[in-house]
């Protein structure tokens, strides 16, 4: 009965042939580091699930944003998990994406015909960032506020343009009710779908291309 | 690797990867699912609060005379709290039992007055007027006065909120 659904779909959708293009595609005989990018888009899956969670509460202005934190975690039942894993998986990503860099980086696995992977990687690697920047004013305490205070003036180091972007960051001169709507729009639209094209272009060419061996001792 | 590798195994390896993946697959799910399902319908699981709102000690209660308390009643919905202040006028006539009234007048709204030389309640707004105990003396309200459900624990009155 099943397997009869599955085959009417398949005709289709041809859908088998993509799943065996993903999972039954084959692969040199490599190492647990080469886990590393499955191990970040997992944190990955894990900080949408719990950031679309975390929006059913929160809401981004000075007034309500601190108290409505508070709320998710001390009030309702499982926030503070919810919060936790969110909190700790930000923390994970950006150290599990720098790992998993690393290890490209030292199995020269960015050569020819992966380039275009390892560039890709490397926006990625600016939008988890991102991620991890506009997301620590969102509890709007006062750690998430001198940190940013301090965090948007770097933007303000910039020769020449400096000032200009600094206020552009902070939808004026001072941090304000319009920096914290603007920081959780780019944390919650903006980024997300940054992350989704990129990590699909990513990877779409570590299926195209393939894995790269585990280098040899003279290579 | 064919089926025909496996024959005399029970579970060959792609059948034993299949259900490791499904089983911790599972209890992963399982994992975020409840903690979700707790979180989401967490607010509408909570119980109204049926607090009894504390008025005042009944020593200052004279008998036979309407006597007016206020106290202001904390509501929090979310991670708002409003304050707001309600005013009743509680009466007794054997010292044992408590009438407790909303100021509120049962026409439009308006608030009540207890005016002692006439022994009744004028509303200010269409000189509605009530008794001592919260009938309809005259004018445009359709209902005595309402009422709240009270209780007297070590000499505090507490009338029970929203009601
Ligand atoms: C959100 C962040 C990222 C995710 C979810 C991700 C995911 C993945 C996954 C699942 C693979 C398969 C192989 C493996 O896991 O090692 C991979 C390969 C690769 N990644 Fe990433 N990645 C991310 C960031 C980066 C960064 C920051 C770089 C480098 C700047 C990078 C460069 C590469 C390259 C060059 C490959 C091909 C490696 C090979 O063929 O051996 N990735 N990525
Ligand atoms: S509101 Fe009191 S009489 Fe009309």
């Amino acid at each position: 009965m099943l397997a009869n659904i599955g085959d009417w779909l398949n005709e289709r959708f041809g859908w088998r042939s993509v799943w065996e293009a993903i999972f039954l595609r084959k692969i040199p005989h490599v190492n647990w580091l080469y886990t590393l990018g499955s191990a970040t888009l997992f944190v990955a899956v894990n900080q949408a699930i719990t950031g679309i969670l975390l929006t059913l509460y929160y809401v981004p202005t000075p007034d309500h944003a601190y108290d409505s934190v508070v709320y998710i975690t001390t009030q309702l039942p499982m926030g503070w998990f919810i919060r936790g894993l969110h909190h700790w998986g930000a923390s994970a990503m950006v150290i599990l994406t720098v790992a998993h860099l690393l290890r490209v980086f030292f199995y020269g696995a960015y050569k020819f015909p992966r380039e275009v992977t390892w560039m890709t990687g490397v926006i990625l690697l600016i939008v988890v960032i991102g991620f991890g920047f506009t997301g620590y004013l969102l509890p709007w305490d006062q750690r998430a506020y001198w940190a940013t205070t301090v965090g948007t003036r770097i933007v303000g180091v910039a020769p020449v343009v400096g000032d200009w972007l600094l206020r552009v960051a902070r939808g004026g001169d001072e941090l304000s009710a319009v920096t914290l709507a603007r920081f959780f729009g780019t944390h919650v639209w903006v980024l997300p779908a940054a992350l989704i094209i990129l990590v699909g272009m990513h990877l779409y060419l570590v299926i195209r291309n393939g894995i790269s061996a585990v280098p040899g001792k003279d290579e | 690797m064919g089926e025909s590798d496996n024959k005399e195994e029970k579970i060959n390896r792609s059948d034993f990867m299949k259900a490791t993946i499904a089983g911790i697959g599972g209890l992963i799910g399982i994992a975020y699912g409840l903690p979700a399902v707790a979180y989401v319908i967490g607010p509408a699981a909570k119980q109204g609060s049926s607090d009894w709102i504390q008025l005042g000690s009944v020593n200052k209660i004279e008998m036979n005379t309407p006597t007016l308390f206020k106290a202001v009643v904390e509501t929090q919905t979310g991670w708002i709290k409003s304050e707001e202040e309600i005013s009743a006028y509680v009466l007794t006539e054997n010292g044992q039992d408590y009438i407790v009234m909303s100021n509120v007048c049962t026409h439009l709204g308006c608030r009540v007055r207890w005016v002692a030389e006439q022994g009744e309640f004028f509303c200010p707004c269409h000189n509605g007027v009530f008794s001592r105990d919260g009938s309809v003396v005259s004018g445009p309200p359709p209902r005595p006065l309402d009422r709240f459900e009270s209780k007297v624990e070590a000499g505090i009155l507490y009338v029970k909120r929203g009601g």
